[in-house]
C-alpha cells in the first residue's frame, strides 16, 4: 500500500488566517463563535455563528476576478496558496500531474442572495452577470486550477457536511492509483442567509456557542473557511527532500439509507464508516489515540456517534481522547472535513490533543474521554476524523503521525 | 445631456455598475481602452455593460461588432449612446 503523505497545509477559518496561527489558536483554546454580521440575522431563533474576518481575495489576482469571486473562492484561494508554498513543489510535478479535488455545499451563494434581493426590490432591474458567474460549487475548483496552472484530474464534491473529507479520500485514492503525482485537496465554506434560514427553521442552531458533548447542548452553530493540503506519495516526498505533516492512511465511506437529517439511531452508518476506514487502514480499534468527532452540539448528533464509537471500539473507547473542534470554528458544513482533517494533522504533528473549548459538564451518558479545557499533550499515532452529512452521508479518516 | 455630461456619467456607471473598487471615475482618461489593458475589464464584464447602457440610457447593443467598437473607450461609448439616442429619439 503507497504511504501517501501531506506536504502542504493551509487555512483560513474564524480562528486563524494561516495554518501556523490555527495550531497557536486550537492549543490557546480559543472560541471565535460570535454575533453574525456578513448577513441580517434579523428574526432568526439564532444570531451567531463563526465568521472569516477578513475576507479579502489576494492581491496578486487581476481585477476582474478579484470583483467576482465569491467569499467561498477567496478562502479557497488563500488557503491553497499558502498549502502550495507551504509544499514547495517548485517544478517537480508537472501541472497536468498536479490534481484538485475541492468539497462544498453553497458556493457562492451569499452573492447570489444580494443579486436576488436587489431585483426584488427594484433596486436592479436585471439580474448582474457578474454577480452570479461564481455562484455554482464547482466554481472554487475551477477558479484555483485556472489561478494555479493545475491542469491535472479536477473534481468537485457535494456530499453536504462529510464533502471534503471525502475530497482528503478522493486524493488519496488518486496518488495511490497513479492518476496524479501530487494533489490540492480540502473544502471551502461560506456563510450565507439561505443555510442559516435552513438550520434555523430545523431548530438546528443553538442561541449560545455550541457545546458539543456538553449534557446542555442544545443545537450547533455554523461556520465558515476553508482548508486545503497537498497530498503526495511518501517516497516522492522523500525524494525531493520535502517535510511531512502526517500521513493520510485511509478512509472510509458509508450512507445511513436512513433519514433526511437524523442520524440511523444505532449510529448504523457511522459504525460502518469507520470500521471501513480501520479496516483500510490495517488497524485495529486499540492502535486509535485520538478522534476527532463530527460533535456538532446537536442533542441527538453527539449521542449517536457516542454509541458509534462504543460499538467499534468496545472497551478501547475508555481510553481514546475524543474532543470536536467544531466548538471553536463553528460547524464549516463543506469545509468540515478539511478544517478538522487540518486540525487533527497539526495535533498529530505537534502532540497534543485540541479540546472541546466550550465543554464544560461532559454528557456521561457519552461515556467517552472528552476533552476540555485548554487541551492536553500526547505523542498522538493514529488518529481518526469523522464527517457525518444531512441525508446520512458518512465518511471517516485515517490519519498518522509522519 | 452634453457630451462632456455624457461622458462623465458614463465613467460613474462604469465604476458603480461594474464595482470597480480602486477606481476614481474622475482618473478614467476619456480615451483610455477599457477592456483588457487600460481598465482591465473582461468579458464578462462587457455583458454586464451592455445590461446598464440598456438600462440607464434605453440604448441596445445589437452584436458583438457593434460592442466592439462601442466599448473602445469612453469617448466611443457617448459617441455611440448620443448617436442611438438621436436616432431612436
Amino acid at each position: 500500500m503507497t504511504r501517501v503523505v501531506v506536504t502542504g497545509v493551509g487555512t483560513v477559518n474564524p480562528l486563524a488566517r494561516s495554518a501556523p496561527a490555527f495550531a497557536e489558536a486550537l492549543r490557546a483554546g480559543s472560541c471565535a463563535i460570535a454575533p453574525l454580521t456578513v448577513f441580517d440575522t434579523t428574526g432568526f431563533r439564532s444570531r451567531i455563528g463563526a465568521e472569516v474576518p477578513d475576507a479579502t481575495p489576494p492581491a496578486t489576482l487581476p481585477g476582474p476576478l478579484r470583483r467576482r469571486i465569491s467569499r467561498a473562492d477567496v478562502f479557497a484561494l488563500r488557503a491553497a496558496i499558502e498549502a502550495l508554498a507551504d509544499a514547495d513543489l517548485g517544478r517537480t510535478v508537472a501541472p497536468e500531474r498536479l490534481g484538485i479535488v475541492l468539497g462544498g455545499t453553497t458556493g457562492g451563494m451569499l452573492r447570489a442572495e444580494a443579486c436576488l434581493r436587489e431585483r426584488m426590490t427594484g433596486a436592479r432591474r436585471r439580474y448582474r452577470h457578474s454577480a452570479l458567474v461564481a455562484t455554482p460549487v464547482s466554481a472554487s475548483a475551477d477558479l484555483l486550477a485556472t489561478v494555479l496552472g493545475l491542469a491535472g484530474p479536477r473534481l468537485t464534491l457535494s456530499t453536504a457536511c462529510s464533502s471534503s473529507a471525502n475530497a482528503l479520500g478522493v486524493a488519496l485514492d488518486w496518488i495511490r492509483l497513479g492518476y496524479a503525482d501530487a494533489v490540492v485537496a480540502g473544502g471551502t465554506e461560506s456563510l450565507c442567509a439561505t443555510v442559516f434560514a435552513g438550520f434555523n427553521s430545523l431548530h438546528a442552531l443553538s442561541r449560545t456557542p455550541c457545546r458539543p458533548f456538553d449534557r446542555r447542548r442544545d443545537g450547533l452553530s455554523l461556520g465558515e473557511g476553508a482548508a486545503i493540503v497537498v497530498l503526495e506519495s511518501a517516497e516522492r516526498a522523500a525524494r525531493r527532500g520535502a517535510r511531512s505533516h502526517a500521513e493520510v492512511r485511509a478512509y472510509g465511506t458509508s450512507a445511513d439509507a436512513h433519514h433526511l437529517t437524523a442520524p440511523h439511531p444505532d449510529g448504523a452508518g457511522a459504525v460502518l464508516a469507520m470500521r471501513r476506514a480501520l479496516a483500510q487502514a490495517r488497524l485495529e480499534p486499540e492502535d486509535v489515540d485520538y478522534i476527532n468527532a463530527h460533535g456538532t452540539g446537536t442533542p441527538l448528533n453527539d449521542a449517536v456517534e457516542s454509541v458509534a464509537i462504543t460499538a467499534v471500539f468496545g472497551a478501547a473507547a475508555r481510553r481514546l481522547a475524543v474532543s470536536s473542534t467544531k466548538a471553536a470554528v463553528g460547524h464549516t458544513l463543506g469545509a468540515a472535513g478539511a478544517i478538522e482533517a487540518v486540525a487533527t494533522i497539526v495535533a498529530l504533528r505537534d502532540g497534543f490533543v485540541p479540546s472541546t473549548v466550550t465543554l464544560e459538564e461532559p454528557d456521561e451518558a457519552c461515556g467517552l474521554d472528552l476533552v476540555r479545557g485548554q487541551g492536553r499533550p500526547a505523542r498522538l499515532r493514529w488518529a481518526l476524523s469523522n464527517s457525518y452529512g444531512f441525508g446520512g452521508n458518512n465518511t471517516t479518516l485515517v490519519l498518522g503521525r509522519a | 445631456m452634453d457630451r462632456a455630461a455624457l461622458k462623465l456619467k458614463l465613467k460613474e456607471l462604469l465604476v458603480t455598475g461594474l464595482r470597480l473598487q480602486d477606481v476614481d471615475p474622475a482618473d478614467i482618461a476619456d480615451d483610455q481602452p477599457i477592456f483588457v489593458e487600460g481598465l482591465g475589464l473582461d468579458s464578462i464584464d462587457a455583458l454586464e455593460l451592455v445590461v446598464l447602457i440598456e438600462e440607464h440610457f434605453g440604448v441596445a447593443v445589437p452584436d458583438e461588432e457593434v460592442g466592439k467598437q462601442a466599448f473602445a473607450s469612453i469617448d466611443a461609448l457617448a459617441a455611440f449612446v448620443s448617436a442611438e439616442q438621436a436616432r431612436s429619439g
